[in-house]
């Protein structure tokens, strides 16, 4: 069995969604209640693969809002995120993806440190980040949306927004090694960090993010959080596509232009239903195919038997795990969403 | 918040634990007794329930300790106060041989409330409660939890039972935590972390007895409601 652990994107949309489950007394409270309350394990299925194998699944709300990070209740959000995990273990589930927030949260407040919940030691190889397969997603919706519209990709300015971040750092990666000829400009707050980066690929310009949004054809948006970094329309290059791997989804909102094309970054479609019931609350166009392409990486993880933190750590994806994850995700049926 | 050493002698650290070390050593004389009055309603299961009655003794002994090792008189008019509702119900339900509402407060209330208090005690307790605490939720992880397993036994017979006595007692905890959050603060413990252990304990104690996940947060949310 595998387990996904998710969150919802807001205090409104938490309290929408216990008005939409009749959990009336829930609905009615603040982040105050939201803050005690316990991870549930709401959604049990079963996924197939094109293959014909099926799988169970288990799917834990953790309960932790991102309104926990806006007013810095950070010992409560590391809680949600331990408290989630422990419950996963204790189902059972040999591998769990971490979505949303919830691995940033274990990256950034050094959560390995702290793996005794109550009665249960973590084991760390059965939770995986699912960062490896949203690189690998995003790199192939960066071939597909310029093959519609009709960018020659060689020639092409890709900036990258989040360079330094786990998925940012992967995907500059693969861009240096299988788009050579690409002009890649990293874009990151961090300078030391960016020259490391650049040092590592042997690749790509150091740009500020206003010079660097102002002359890319392709912007790859994959900032860990969204730290007082806005976006416009008129910042952008025109035309050009805008890759939002970010977490929450709201580019396409922000930046509203014609000539600018937005694309839900790290998003995949399966190509068959799975009978849950929790996605059609998370607000996707087809909630029973398509997900986030780290959840898709436990489900793989699980379909080929690789028990094991397949993502894990920061800056640890390399070009060959994105192969692999990319191999067995066409294998069992799941499309990156363009 | 960690507390520091210095800090464990200070007058308002030990003018809070005279409250919450009382309400945890009249928790465990609770326990006890209400362990040996469960004898007379579930007389096959005597041994058991004398056994366990024994293991509160010893804990209730190991935290008196504690108290000593601070210096600190126990309050125990207030933790005597603090219990008396909860007490009150129990008894009533005994005169009544409502042996499900007993396990109720018994094994599922105080024993959830307990181990959960007891984990967000250990990080920030000084040195020698930290062992005490450790070694008391240790016992209580390595013997199943008696009221639990005779619930999921009798499920469908004691159902409904559970679910009103879930809502007569339930709110009594939200109450109980109120009178206590600025003492269980000055120790290190939030209030919102102490909810969260215990709905943690006790939706897990409500799982395991036979009530689905739909049924554990309807059941939780009574917590919510007035006394």
């Amino acid at each position: 069995m595998f387990g996904l652990i998710g969150h919802l994107t807001s205090l409104q949309h938490a309290q929408s969604v216990a008005h939409r489950l009749g959990l009336e007394e829930y609905a009615a409270q603040g982040l105050d209640f939201w803050c005690s309350a316990p991870p549930q394990v709401v959604d049990q299925f079963t996924a197939t693969s094109v293959t014909g194998q099926s799988i169970s699944g288990i799917y834990i709300e953790s309960c932790f809002l991102p309104e926990m990070l806006a007013n810095r209740h950070f010992k409560t959000a590391t809680r949600k995120v331990l408290n989630a995990m422990a419950l996963a273990q204790k189902q059972q589930a040999m591998i769990t993806a971490l979505g949303g927030f919830s691995s940033i949260i274990f990256e950034n407040f050094n959560l390995s440190q702290l793996l005794q919940v109550r009665d249960v030691s973590l084991n760390i190889e059965r939770f995986t980040t699912g960062n490896t397969h949203t690189a690998y997603i995003i790199c192939q919706q960066i071939i597909a949306a310029a093959q519609r519209h009709n960018l020659n990709l060689s020639h092409s300015t890709v900036a990258v927004c989040g360079a330094t971040g786990d998925i940012g750092s992967a995907v500059c990666r693969w861009i240096s090694y299988h788009l050579p000829q690409a002009k890649l400009l990293l874009v990151a707050r961090n300078h030391d960090r960016l020259q490391e980066l650049q040092a590592q690929l042997g690749h790509g310009k150091i740009t500020a993010l206003n010079e660097a949004l102002a002359i890319a054809d392709i912007v790859v948006w994959v900032t860990s959080m969204t730290q007082g970094i806005e976006l416009h329309s008129d910042t952008l290059k025109k035309p050009s596509l805008l890759i939002d791997g970010g977490y929450p989804k709201n580019l396409s909102t922000l930046v509203q232009h014609p000539d600018v094309y937005v694309f839900k970054g790290g998003i995949v479609e399966h190509s068959l239903d799975i009978p849950w019931q929790i996605m059609e609350l998370v607000e996707f166009a087809k909630p029973s195919r398509q997900m986030f392409a780290c959840f898709a990486e436990a489900m793989l993880l699980e379909f080929e038997g690789w028990h094991t933190n397949f993502s894990w750590g920061r800056n640890q994806i390399t070009l060959e795990k994105m192969e692999r994850i990319g191999v067995a995700s066409q294998k069992h049926g799941f499309r990156p969403l363009i | 918040m960690l507390v520091t050493a210095l800090e464990f002698q200070s007058a308002a650290y030990r003018d809070a634990y005279s409250r919450i070390n009382a309400i945890v050593i009249e928790g465990e004389q609770e326990a006890h007794d209400n362990y040996l009055q469960l004898c007379q309603l579930l007389p096959d299961h005597q041994e058991e329930l004398q056994s366990l009655a024994r293991m509160e003794d010893r804990h209730k002994k190991g935290f008196t300790a504690c108290g000593k090792n601070l210096n600190v008189i126990p309050d125990m008019d207030f933790a005597r106060a603090f219990f008396a509702q909860l007490h009150h119900n129990f008894q009533s339900a005994f005169a009544q041989g409502h042996v499900v509402t007993c396990l109720l407060i018994q094994s599922l209330v105080i024993e959830c409330f307990a181990i959960a208090a007891y984990n967000i005690y250990i990080p920030v307790a000084d040195p020698f409660a930290r062992r005490i605490t450790e070694g008391v939720v240790k016992d209580e992880y390595s013997h199943l939890n008696f009221g639990q397993v005779w619930l999921q036994k009798n499920f469908a017979a004691v159902k409904q039972e559970l679910e009103q006595a879930n809502r007569q007692n339930l709110p009594l905890v939200w109450q109980m935590l109120n009178k206590v959050e600025k003492d269980a603060q000055a120790l290190g413990m939030a209030k919102e972390e102490l909810i969260e252990a215990f709905m943690i304990q006790y939706g897990e104690a409500l799982n395991d007895i036979g009530f689905n996940t739909r049924e554990v947060m309807k059941l939780s949310a009574m917590g919510l409601l007035p006394v």
